[in-house]
């Protein structure tokens, strides 16, 4: 379909949309955390997909490239913000903030789980680079290499942020509930 | 709103401790944990009811980001204005 695409086949551009519209809206909705930023995002997402289509190299799949796109598109609306602590938090600390080693109440957590309004609310307070990952791998389940690809990082890192990210969404929901 | 109970120590159940458990949840919610290191998770699992507790709620999240946010379309009238200016812009 892309070759149709890159030939300017206006009907195999709009079914690239058409397939895809859902993945980049979130992807975009999640790494923005405002629906017109992420419309904007998604509209210069297709259209660079489609203008841009004749560079697609064929490596992984074309819902990963697009995604990878979705991603570059979103980041122009959001700068990493400096004086980030650098040093990582140990592992057992995001635990703690998480819940782990507290007897927190299980079903208030789960139904904290099921309201898709909280859910999305706690995304949007993560950083991007937690949100981004937990959209591709966990949302969008590509797989660890191609997330790994559309985030420039390698498999170890992939692995890494992306429990990290977790157990921040998991805080964050944590958190949401103490203020109940 | 009471402070949740918390567990004293970290503590060492079958061959792995808490913190071991922490650190390969991940894999262990992947099924991707080596059959050794998976059937020694299992065994912490079954004996600590902190970590089973946690690893369910970790789990819970993986999959409610995947069912209740991965079910999310795009609102027809965005798709209707993309739609629109890919005719006019390509």
């Amino acid at each position: 379909m892309l070759a149709a695409v890159a030939a300017g086949d206006t009907a195999a551009c709009n079914e690239l949309v058409r397939r895809h519209q859902g993945a980049v809206w979130r992807t975009c909705r999640a790494l923005t955390a405002s629906d017109q930023a992420a419309e904007d995002a998604m509209q210069e997402t297709f259209l660079a997909a489609c203008r841009g289509a004749a560079g697609w190299r064929g490596e992984g799949s074309v819902r990963a490239w697009l995604l990878g796109l979705a991603r570059r598109q979103a980041a122009r609306t959001w700068r990493r913000r400096k004086g980030e602590p650098v040093a990582p938090v140990p592992l057992h600390e995001l635990g703690s903030l998480a819940g782990w080693g507290r007897m927190e109440d299980p079903e208030a957590f789960v139904e904290a789980l099921q309201d898709r309004r909280r859910l999305w609310a706690a995304m949007d307070r993560l950083a991007p680079a937690d949100r981004e990952v937990i959209v591709l791998r966990d949302l969008e389940q590509l797989t660890g290499p191609e997330a790994a690809q559309a985030l420039g990082i390698d498999l170890s890192a992939l692995k890494s942020r992306l429990h990290r990210a977790r157990l921040r969404l998991m805080a964050e929901l944590q958190a949401d509930l103490r203020h109940d | 709103m009471t402070e949740p109970e918390r567990r004293p120590e970290p503590r060492l159940v079958g061959g792995l401790w808490c913190t071991d458990v922490l650190a390969c949840l991940d894999d262990y919610v992947a099924g991707t944990l080596s059959p050794e290191l998976a059937a020694q998770a299992r065994a912490h699992l079954a004996g600590c009811d902190w970590c089973a507790r946690f690893g369910g709620r970790y789990a819970a999240t993986v999959r409610a980001v995947r069912e209740r946010l991965g079910a999310e379309e795009a609102p027809p009238e965005v798709s209707r204005r993309i739609l629109a200016r890919l005719g006019r812009e390509r």
